[in-house]
């Protein structure tokens, strides 16, 4: 494996006396998506501040597509897309405006914005001013402006946020596009849901400290609770039993459960990322 | 260092903004027309001719002998009731009403009073003139002459003469325009600049390749060039440029980077319209003072000539009004460029680090 796109070796930030990033290690493959989970104030924004170059890291060291931020940040920031939770747009600008004048902050003069804007099915609303634009179609054209300079490391903040089922399933193929294309992602957000789907592994951060870092699998093998629910007609009745698979025996009790009996339904239970997030952090994330 | 490519890129997408925002460009139009017409509607002549309404014993004498005297126009009158009728019209400044036992009194040696009328409004400076006045027509109606040895010259002036050659009050009026238009353009990049702060672009555009330094050039340009054609456009428009053109350039230019740096603070402190429009009364009153003192040469105080602006308005009326050149404004200039340093200075500090702690 070669260098990683995104290196972060203990890095802290305090706000006056508040902590709020403590000691984080973490790294990102090309190629590679990592969601980064945590409830609010748990460091999530403060660590992409310092990956982007907006905060100086007060401790510890970060290194960016080989170069070091913040002193090569102008160098780094020709290479990344940040889409911001914040949709800060400029909203008396059409949406193909708003994607041009950024090209042009990147050097990009012959920016074929339209293909941008079919990326995330704006291809109609292009001449539209933002202002008259739903949150969800400001939220995909947050994406495609984070697209423009065709980045090697995206840096996305919620985002399928306000976004309805369609789109957000439209969203997740561009950044899984992007994944492909060789972008390392960086993506932070409150649905675990979301990030089980898209993450190649998850990060969960709380009170400024990384918990754990693995896929999405592994964490749920290594330290969730599975189990079996087996409906079964038994001397005429309907009989439900839960069988936790992590227990001894467990094989056998299956086979108990099912037996002789006429078989009506059998689930298998996983737990979820909050269930472990849970575990980790002691409280939900939106806690 | 400074990227070219982003400052004009940066500059494009405000010039874009500004235009779209209908406000300022109709209350930017529409200001550079009313303050052109109000100029020109001024009268470009100067009238300090004293007008004085005259009743009483020896009124026809007094008239005839003052015949010719410059700035000063006898009317006689028949009546007390037509005296104050002509007061109150506005026809003359004041009316005198010499009594009837005047001459007698005067010859008897004995005290006599003479009434003079003056307008509700007429200042304390008219009045005391007036008095004074009475008083040498007194003498004169009463066949004697003032008790004061005329000086061998008429008056020692300092610096140009300009007795017969005033100024129209128009003319000293151009600062006071050129600060109103400029305020106009603060208020519009200040607005432009908290639109910024407010909505966070600005922190998705710091997160490009753009650094601080090229979004405050851009700002600075884009405000400094704005004020500054606008300024020069109105100057032209109202006929500033008749002498010492270069003089008066530089004046609008420095005027022009004053109030951007103003706008800097302005719109690093204002969070919107309201408070930016607060914020910009705030800083510029005190400017629009020294031009306001313009209008009435020799009144500026002591503190007024340390605001920022008496330097540029100075520098503005001496060079369009008075026709002078580098050696009597360069005081003046440089005392501007002192104020722009400061401000800007001031300005860039403020909103750099606003921008940067977002």
């Amino acid at each position: 494996m070669g260098e990683a796109a995104i290196q972060v070796q203990g890095i802290r930030y305090s706000y006056g006396g508040q902590r709020a990033v403590d000691d984080v290690d973490f790294h990102i493959e090309r190629s590679e998506i990592l969601g980064f989970l945590g409830p609010n104030g748990a460091g999530k924004s403060t660590t992409i501040k310092m990956l982007t170059g907006q905060l100086r890291p007060q401790a510890g060291s970060i290194s960016i597509l080989g170069m070091s931020m913040p002193q090569q940040a102008e160098q780094i920031q020709g290479r990344i897309g940040v889409a911001f939770e914040e949709k800060n747009l400029y909203t008396n600008m059409s949406a193909r405006e708003n994607l041009v004048f950024f090209g042009r902050l990147f050097g990009i003069g012959d920016l074929d914005a339209d293909e941008l804007l079919a990326r995330v099915d704006l291809a109609d609303r292009g001449r539209d001013r933002v202002a008259e634009f739903s949150k969800g179609m400001r939220q995909r054209l947050m994406i495609a402006r984070a697209l423009v300079n065709t980045p090697d490391v995206l840096f996305l903040d919620e985002p399928t946020d306000g976004l309805d089922p369609v789109s957000s399933q439209a969203i997740r193929e561009v950044i899984r596009q992007e994944a492909a294309r060789g972008a390392a992602v960086l993506l932070t957000t409150h649905d675990m849901n979301e990030a089980d789907k898209l993450s190649d592994r998850v990060a969960f951060i709380n009170e400024g400290h990384v918990l754990v870092i693995d896929t999405p699998e592994n964490l749920k093998i290594a330290h969730g609770k599975r189990s079996v629910r087996v409906r079964a007609r038994h001397d005429g009745s309907v009989v439900e039993t839960i069988i936790p698979l992590d227990e001894p025996g467990a094989d056998e009790r299956v086979k108990q459960a099912v037996g002789d009996r006429e078989l009506l339904t059998i689930h298998t239970q996983e737990a979820t990322l909050e269930d472990i997030f849970i575990q980790f952090a002691g409280r939900g994330l939106g806690a | 260092m400074i990227s070219l490519r982003i400052v004009w890129a940066i500059i494009r997408k405000d010039i874009a903004e500004m235009t779209r925002n209908k406000f300022f460009v109709y209350i930017t139009i529409l200001g550079l027309i009313a303050y052109v017409a109000l100029f020109w509607a001024l009268p470009s002549t100067v009238n300090e001719t004293l007008k004085l309404g005259v009743r009483g014993t020896g009124a026809d004498a007094l008239i005839s002998q003052m015949a010719g005297e410059e700035g000063l126009e006898l009317t006689s009158f028949d009546s007390v009731d037509a005296l104050e009728a002509a007061v109150e019209s506005g026809a003359i400044t004041a009316g005198i009403d010499f009594p009837d036992d005047f001459l007698d009194s005067i010859t008897a040696g004995t005290t006599t009073t003479v009434s003079v009328y003056v307008p509700a409004d007429t200042s304390a400076e008219v009045r005391t003139a007036v008095s004074g006045m009475v008083k040498e027509l007194a003498f004169i109606v009463a066949g004697s002459s003032l008790p004061v040895t005329p000086p061998a010259e008429d008056e020692i002036v300092l610096g140009q003469d300009r007795a017969g050659d005033q100024i129209p009050f128009k003319d000293k009026l151009r600062p006071l325009l050129a600060i109103f238009l400029l305020m106009m353009e603060m208020m519009s990049l200040a607005s432009l600049i908290a639109e910024e702060i407010r909505s966070k672009t600005v922190t998705a555009v710091l997160v490009t390749p753009t650094r601080t330094s090229d979004f405050l050039a851009a700002k600075t340009i884009l405000g400094t060039g704005l004020a500054f054609a606008e300024v020069a456009l109105l100057m032209a428009a109202i006929r500033a440029f008749s002498t010492e053109p270069l003089v008066l350039l530089v004046a609008l230019l420095l005027a022009a980077l004053l109030v951007t740096g103003l706008a800097l603070l302005a719109g690093s402190t204002g969070r919107d319209f309201i408070e930016i429009l607060l914020v910009s009364v705030f800083l510029l009153v005190p400017l629009m003072i020294p031009a306001g003192a313009a209008l009435f040469p020799g009144t500026a105080a002591t503190w007024i000539q340390v605001l920022p602006s008496y330097g540029m308005t100075q520098a503005i009326v001496r060079a369009s009004a008075y026709g002078a050149g580098w050696a009597e404004t360069v005081p003046y200039l440089l005392m501007t460029i002192g104020w722009c340093a400061v401000i800007f200075a001031l300005g860039v500090l403020v909103l750099r680090r606003k921008v940067e702690t977002l």
